[in-house]
């Protein structure tokens, strides 16, 4: 009988609760994030001792006062899963401090790496997003983002004081309303390891040519010359760019142009595909680096198996990551991209823009709360300041305040590059137009690079993808 | 006789060391060594350190064998709450597929109606629809109703594809019930709910094992609906944890490999326990559905 | 009995779970994916209604083509290369008494129970060209060069080498169980006639595993159409679309280009696929069965 009652009761309930999962999910939902915030907020990184007895209080808050405003929880979504290093860590000092200064405010995060984050991101752009969020400024990423309204507008004057790099604004905005704001200033940047140049007595090439003939005397040593992540095609993409700026000088016509138009056609692409194609079939990218992620890449590099990696400044962290072998991390240093024959750009015309930043969801129910906090981390003493300590690249703000003299060799390097540029690039080429386009470069260069695509094939295809 | 005489046939053989008796004891061990290497290369990994695994020898003897990967791996994954989510939305799985699927499957093949065969195919239908077919539409459907990032959005999809197999099996296996057992309870004055949970259900108990491992195989590994469906860490699941992971540990290897290692530990550790009678549940649900 | 057995209500208060589960989770989303797949629609803002066009697009899509062209691949590769040695080291493993059986049987399934995000990622060190188990057996055997395994001419093959390595133990454990239920008595009466290990195997063990053998061959072909989750882990389709698949697709189509009307449009097609040849399997191995 008892057998009975229960499989009756255990039936019941079951079918009890798929009806509630249809109609009136919220609730359960509700429900469960009281239950589980404790449990939520420990695996939400590295919290410090005191941001968790502020989510303790909350939770013990929660069920009460459902309709007071008091407890705040605002939900992060960022492209950094390293909160232990670099700008995740700059990204989680700031967030355990505001939780500090506000006890009602809790955060959650939720880190994925880039690739898989920009997928997140557009199924979140669907219905519902997280209340602060990592977005970047350029068409590719912000254009259906911003036709869609999901993102919330914020006040332009209020940032009049931040220090923001004159222009570096542009990308974050739609008929002169501003919708987030930039994170970093974006140089990419081949990283090479010092001690194994002056070691092997190998010098910095200062020409495209002996960039080329340098990988060959490192390949003939047994080294990786430069370690590429060829499996997100974004990197291969952003040294297309870099080619490009030194082939044609400043491109953004040009590109803007053959997007619009659907037409690649202007021998300006031609020609710095064919340096890459050749540059990739001579040996100057490890073997299998168009399947190769980020991680492996760069692994490659600071455990001394490759002498070079090309990467974005926003890498200079590993100056200062412990998990690199101190020998390799202390020499880390860094040069752009080397100039090409009867090439139109020069030396200092280099590859960079302003991408990364964060934005504020326009649906989202915190939303004071959200921008408070993003202007929290935008003060002049946040970001810019706990990423240049951290050895993070540089910000889009004015950092010259914040030269301590403890600068890693690699960051002013950076800093000179930077300051010594005569023109930037502005927006790599596969981030200038709609995601079709970008998710057909970033597929197809791959294809190029390895040859099983011939460049005019690679021309054609992502000029239809524009279409 | 004839199980004895097998018996002696086998024995006879085993002790055989003849050329044809030696191959196919290479064979075995190939395809075993073949099976099992890469796992033992992931343990191996796991304990040493990052810098050690550039080698081109096949397995590393560390230096100083490093637990902390374990310690690192075990804290930050956050295992024990991705294990607890896992085991939950599992369990849960597993009981709703085993009593949604015996009541369909009493009503299909016992209850008497018009419908029956009609419902029962449409309701096996669901084995043939890919799976991930039904990603997109199904993330707009939770995302309207507010269920992404609740335990239903793991809970229906998973239930809904384990359900048709468990149908399948149980209506397989009620097919060999006698009816007349329920005649007697029937005239014993039972209801039908006493009859489906009181005495059909113990009789279908080898059915259910095989549902319970099945349900528990299918959904145990999924990743990919737990990765688009869910976005806080409050329900996401241990296959996913590996993701999560070897971005926050991009620049350490080692751990990296103790968190595979830690990730794929419960669900070995069962099976190497249960063996029997997995292997025994899978097979009759393999051979049969 | 009878009427006890026909009330409608309690009929109803049974099925009502498994319809509802299945109306929520199965048919609703693929009215949902049919409605989208018409539409012209980014995933966000409004749909707009394009007819067929979607679907003209996919018919010239390279992409989509290479990606059954990958499942068909597959699917030989199952059926040419996995399921030949799981039946044989089934037929092995069924010589075998006691303990080396069950631990045999136990290691070949291991693989099985581990999670494809732990398998994946496990397979792309091992493809590693730097460090790589792969490479280092290989450099053992006197092979310097570095072998890319995923550039695109070998890429299909390595995710094949994943996928068979993954499945086997399940697909040997089917051919084992049907072994077993054949009558020791017919192996007696081979022995007795004085048929070697090999005539047996190809006289009796093989003949009578047929409708085993058929089931194996739906399962494989069916799992290699529905692959997904190791490829979007390991290569992510690439390098190019290489190593794309249908599922791998159309999810890329709507997360990652915005097109999710597109996206669907690849899932209603992908599902007639699947079930066409689901069906086409079925009814051919249903048809040969009565003609035997």
């Amino acid at each position: 009988m008892k057998k009975k009652v229960l499989s009756l009761i255990m039936a019941t309930t079951m079918v009890a609760g798929l009806v509630t999962g249809c109609g009136d999910s919220s609730k359960t939902a509700s429900n469960n994030s009281s239950a589980d915030t404790a449990a939520v907020d420990t695996s939400s990184a590295d919290n410090t001792a005191e941001a968790d007895t502020s989510s303790a209080d909350n939770t013990t808050g929660d069920n009460a006062a459902t309709e007071s405003t008091e407890d705040i929880t605002i939900k992060l979504f960022s492209n950094l899963p390293d909160r232990k290093n670099g700008q995740g860590l700059v990204e989680q000092m700031i967030i355990d401090e505001y939780m500090d200064a506000n006890p009602n405010v809790s955060i959650e995060v939720e880190a994925l790496d880039e690739e898989a984050y920009k997928t997140k991101f557009k199924a979140y752009a669907m219905d519902g997003m997280p209340d602060v969020v990592s977005i970047w400024g350029q068409p590719s990423f912000l254009d259906e983002v911003l036709d869609a309204g999901v993102l919330a507008e914020l006040n332009e004057s209020d940032y009049a004081d931040y220090g923001f790099v004159s222009g570096s604004l542009e990308g974050f905005k739609r008929d002169d309303k501003l919708y987030g704001l930039p994170r970093n200033t974006d140089i990419m940047l081949f990283y090479y390891n010092q001690k194994m140049f002056e070691d092997n007595g190998w010098t910095i090439p200062s020409t495209y040519d002996e960039l080329l003939s340098l990988a060959d005397t490192i390949n003939a040593a047994g080294i990786t010359p430069v370690a590429m992540d060829g499996a997100d095609g974004w990197v291969l993409a952003c040294y297309l760019e870099d080619l490009l700026t030194k082939v044609n000088g400043d491109c953004r016509g040009i590109i803007s142009d053959a997007v619009s138009n659907g037409d690649f056609s202007n021998p300006v692409f031609a020609e710095a595909t064919q340096i890459l194609v050749d540059s990739a079939a001579a040996g100057l990218f490890q073997t299998g680096y168009d399947s190769q992620d980020y991680g492996t890449a760069m692994n490659l590099f600071t455990n001394g198996q490759a002498a070079m990696f090309y990467m974005g400044s926003w890498e200079a962290s590993m100056a200062l990551n412990e998990d690199i072998p101190e020998e390799i991390r202390t020499n880390i240093r860094a040069f752009t991209m080397p100039v090409v024959k009867d090439g139109v750009g020069t030396a200092t015309d280099i590859a960079a823009w302003n991408g990364g930043g964060y934005a504020v969801s326009a649906t989202s129910e915190v939303k004071d709360e959200a921008i408070k906090f993003l202007n929290f981390m935008y003060q002049n003493d946040k970001l810019s300041k706990y990423g240049w300590e951290n050895g993070v690249g540089m910000s889009a703000q004015d950092q010259s305040a914040y030269m301590t003299g403890n600068e890693t060799e690699l960051q002013l390097q950076i800093l000179d590059i930077l300051n010594g540029a005569s023109s930037v690039s502005g927006t790599p080429i596969n981030d200038c137009g709609p995601s079709a386009f970008k998710t057909s470069i970033e597929t197809e260069i791959q294809s190029v690079a390895n040859g099983t695509e011939s460049v005019e094939d690679f021309l054609s295809t992502i000029g239809q993808s524009c279409k | 006789m004839s199980k004895q005489a097998d018996k002696n046939v086998k024995v006879s053989k085993k002790k055989d060391f003849s050329p044809a008796n030696i191959i196919l004891w290479i064979i075995l061990i190939c395809v075993a060594v073949v099976q099992i290497f890469p796992l033992i290369w992931l343990i191996d990994f796991s304990l040493a350190s990052s810098n050690e695994m550039f080698t081109t020898g096949l397995l590393i003897i560390p230096n100083k064998i490093q637990w902390g990967n374990y310690a690192k791996a075990f804290v930050d994954g956050h295992f024990l709450h991705y294990l607890r989510n896992s085991i939950l939305i599992n369990g849960l799985a597993v009981i709703l597929v085993v009593v949604i699927s015996i009541m369909a499957a009493f009503a299909c093949k016992r209850m008497q109606w018009k419908l029956n065969n009609f419902v029962k195919t449409l309701l096996l239908l669901g084995m043939m629809i890919p799976i991930h077919a039904t990603l997109l539409p199904n993330y707009k459907i939770y995302s309207y109703l507010h269920m992404t990032d609740t335990i239903w959005a793991l809970l229906i999809p998973y239930v809904a594809f384990s359900l048709p197999q468990g149908l399948f099996l149980m209506t397989g296996f009620l097919d060999g019930v006698p009816v007349e057992l329920e005649e007697a309870a029937v005239m014993d004055g039972c209801g039908i709910y006493r009859i489906v949970f009181q005495i059909v259900t113990p009789i279908l108990k080898p059915s259910i094992a095989t549902v319970c491992i099945m349900t528990f195989l299918n959904n145990w590994n999924e990743f990919m609906m737990a990765s688009t469906y869910l976005s806080s860490p409050k329900w996401k699941t241990l296959p996913f944890s590996i993701l999560e992971f070897t971005g926050q540990y991009s620049s350490n290897y080692a751990v990296q490999f103790a968190v595979m290692a830690l990730t794929a530990a419960p669900a070995v550790i069962v099976y190497i326990v249960l063996n029997k009678h997995i292997t025994k549940g899978v097979a009759m649900g393999a051979v049969k559905g | 009995m009878k009427k006890l057995y026909s009330n409608k209500l309690v009929i109803l208060s049974l099925v009502f779970p498994g319809l509802l589960v299945f109306v929520f989770a199965i048919l609703a989303p693929i009215i949902l994916s049919v409605y989208y797949g018409f539409t012209e629609y980014s995933g966000m803002g409004t749909a707009t209604f394009i007819g067929l066009e979607n679907y003209k697009t996919l018919f010239h899509d390279k992409a989509f083509g290479r990606s059954l062209l990958n499942s068909l691949l597959l699917a030989i590769g199952f059926i040419c290369i996995q399921h030949p040695i799981a039946i044989v080291v089934a037929a092995v493993l069924d010589k075998l008494q006691g303990k080396a059986e069950g631990f045999f049987r136990c290691i070949y399934f291991i693989p099985n129970v581990i999670s494809v995000a732990v398998i994946a990622y496990l397979w792309k060190f091992i493809y590693n060209p730097d460090f790589g188990l792969l490479n280092n057996i290989l450099h053992i055997f006197g092979v310097q060069e570095k072998i890319n395994w995923f550039s695109a001419d070998l890429a299909i093959w390595s995710v094949l080498i994943v996928l068979i390595w993954h499945g086997f133990g399940w697909g040997m454990l089917i051919y084992y169980t049907g072994i077993k239920n054949i009558d020791p008595v017919l192996y007696e009466a081979a022995s007795i006639d004085g048929a070697d290990a090999k005539t047996t195997f190809f006289r009796i063990t093989l003949p009578l595993m047929k409708p085993v053998i058929q089931v194996n061959v739906t399962m494989a072909v069916i799992s290699a159409l529905k692959q997904m989750e190791t490829v979007y882990l390991l290569t992510n389709g690439g390098p190019g679309n290489r190593t794309q698949f249908a599922a791998n697709y159309l999810y890329q189509q709507a997360f990652k280009a915005f097109k999710y009307g597109y996206g669907n449009a690849i899932g209603v097609v992908f599902i007639i696929i699947c079930l066409i040849i689901t069906v086409g399997l079925n009814t051919l191995f249903a048809d040969r069965e009565k003609k035997a």
